[in-house]
């Protein structure tokens, strides 16, 4: 079967399947209320040539973050644009892949968790820098950017 | 809120098989009046996060019936917290929560359904059709001494497929296995099935 | 500013078909054929917008946007003014387009080669419009990792064979002599969940002179 391995960090049970179509289904509505069609928090810069050994680290960070702050607070407006079913799809299956991610603690991996967090805090400045609704809005809308980029690690 | 004076749905349990998730409970029952239950669902995400949160199940919000398939709420290989209360018109019983969260992990994996048949050469099997969430390994070999066995994935069933042109007069056996991608798990294999293709060997 | 009226402009959406990406749109319930439309597009995380060479002021309803839409880790918006001979205006943008995710698949281009006791099927690579740094044009395989092909021979009505692979050629083995049979080839890339409509071939297997004296 298909799972994600991401380095040394494997994850079974999560069908990527699932989450596009989770995904797919609010598309539209939520990248519609994003007028902000200049700015990107996922760039180039945070997700491109992420190493193998990184990507456990990034992945971790950029979830929790989703986990913790994106999905916390953007609730309320799943719950106003009616999509609360994709929307605990998704917060569910982010859920499933962190609680079985672990990432190597072990000191030769410093500097590759580094880079993994200056990667991460790139996208927490972008976000930062917005109104937090606007950040919001644009954070959940660029879902179908991470899950993207999660395919490359999906085997 | 309308004042609780209904009693609450009791032995709520969850049957799951084949990734078909079924709750159910048992019926309050009011003479001569029909009661409507309300389920809803919270996973892993919403009791960390915001225990106060449910979500009103795609099915059965209301239903009349004491039990209710939640396949479709169930997306993701977490913990579900599950709840159901009755109303009567403006009458509403307290919520009665399943004591054991379910994850769909524990589903039961039955051995596929498996027809096996033959076409002049040609060995055909029809597997049982459960879903998309399902794949087969089917395995299958020549009824001698010392045979090798064949491994082929099917990837839906329900579709009658070739799986060997044969030799004449050849028997083979075959079983076959689901495998889950949502859970990273395999039913056992079914009983084998052999059939004895027609015809005498060629002898040249 | 533009006037952003429903009688002068609609649907302004993306059409993608093997990564050929095409902006089309209607014309509004009240538009005269004099109307002129200009396209403009930008790549979702700039602040500029581009004007399309060769769509402006045009009174087609259609532009092609591949060139300009090709990279396939970028996403992408497009807009279109509208202008009528009387001079109101009107522009509509379209949802967030990423080719990846919006592209269909087209039908594979397949030879059936029919032999006495089986069938030969050789799938040829499907080019795309979409070109790496030293210019050479990705193919679908090149592009999408899971890609894959899926046969049926329909063998009378009851049953079929099925292969499946990655690889591009496969053979039907032990078919009976002089039949038709109907032969139908589909991509299918799953983790997109995205599957082509079939490549059809009718083909009839060679007669069996082998005995005949």
């Amino acid at each position: 079967g298909q799972e994600f391995q991401f380095g040394s960090c494997r994850v079974e049970g999560v069908v990527l399947q699932e989450l596009w179509a989770a995904f797919r289904a609010v598309k539209d509505v939520v990248q519609a209320q994003d007028n902000i069609t200049g700015v990107r928090l996922l760039r180039k810069e945070v997700l491109q040539n992420v190493s193998d050994a990184e990507s456990c680290y990034l992945i971790q960070a950029l979830l929790k973050f989703y986990l913790d702050t994106v999905f916390k607070n953007y609730h309320g407006k799943a719950a106003e644009f009616r999509i609360l079913k994709s929307f605990s799809t998704l917060a569910n299956n982010f859920i499933a892949i962190t609680s079985r991610l672990r990432p190597s603690q072990e000191n030769e991996m410093f500097s590759i968790s580094e880079s993994a967090r200056r990667r991460f805090l790139l996208f927490q400045r972008e976000f930062k820098q917005l109104d937090v609704e606007a950040a919001l809005t644009k954070a959940f809308g660029e879902v179908d950017i991470l899950l993207t980029w999660m395919e490359k690690f999906y085997q | 809120d309308g004042v609780a004076v209904l009693t609450a749905p009791q032995n709520l349990s969850v049957q799951s098989t084949n990734m078909k998730h079924l709750l159910t409970w048992s019926p309050v029952v009011v003479p001569g009046e029909i009661i409507d239950y309300f389920v809803e669902y919270q996973g892993e995400y919403e009791s960390l996060y915001m225990s106060h949160i449910w979500i009103p199940s795609s099915w059965c919000s209301p239903t009349e019936n004491p039990e209710c398939d939640i396949t479709d709420d169930i997306t993701a290989t977490v913990l579900y917290n599950l709840r159901v209360r009755a109303t009567l018109g403006s009458q509403t019983s307290a919520w009665s929560t399943l004591k054991h969260p379910f994850n769909r992990n524990s589903t039961i994996l039955t051995p596929p359904g498996l027809e096996v048949s033959k076409d002049g050469f040609h060995l055909v099997i029809k597997l049982e059709d459960l879903g998309p969430q399902f794949e087969f390994l089917v395995a299958y070999w020549r009824r001698e001494p010392g045979a090798k066995e064949h491994i082929k994935m099917v990837r839906n069933g329900g579709v009658p497929v070739l799986l060997e042109t044969a030799e004449p007069g050849a028997a083979y056996c075959v079983k076959a296995q689901t495998f889950v991608k949502a859970i990273g798990r395999h039913s056992a294999f079914s009983q084998a099935e052999c059939v004895k293709l027609q015809g005498e060997a060629l002898s040249l | 500013i533009a006037e952003d009226t429903l009688d002068l402009l609609q649907h302004v959406k993306f059409q993608s078909s093997n990564f050929e990406n095409i902006l089309t749109w209607d014309s509004g319930l009240e538009s005269a054929p004099d109307t002129v439309y200009s396209v403009e597009y930008k790549t979702y995380g700039e602040r500029e917008w581009l004007a399309k060479e060769g769509c402006q002021q045009i009174t087609r309803k259609s532009c092609n946007l591949t060139v300009e839409t090709g990279n396939v880790t970028e996403l992408y918006y497009a807009r279109v003014t509208a202008t009528s001979a009387g001079g109101r205006s009107a522009t509509k943008m379209t949802d967030r387009f990423s080719s990846l995710q919006h592209t269909t698949i087209k039908p594979p281009d397949v030879t059936c080669i029919p032999k006495v006791r089986s069938i030969q099927m050789i799938i040829h690579p499907t080019s795309t419009p979409i070109r790496t740094g030293d210019g050479r044009r990705l193919t679908l395989e090149d592009i999408f990792q899971d890609l894959f092909y899926r046969l049926e021979l329909h063998v009378n009505q009851t049953y079929q064979m099925y292969l499946a692979g990655p690889k591009k050629e496969y053979e039907f083995m032990g078919l009976t002599p002089d039949t038709e049979f109907l032969g139908t080839i589909t991509i299918s890339v799953p983790t997109w969940s995205k599957e082509s409509a079939p490549y059809v071939c009718r083909v009839k297997t060679l007669p069996d002179r082998t005995w005949t004296y």
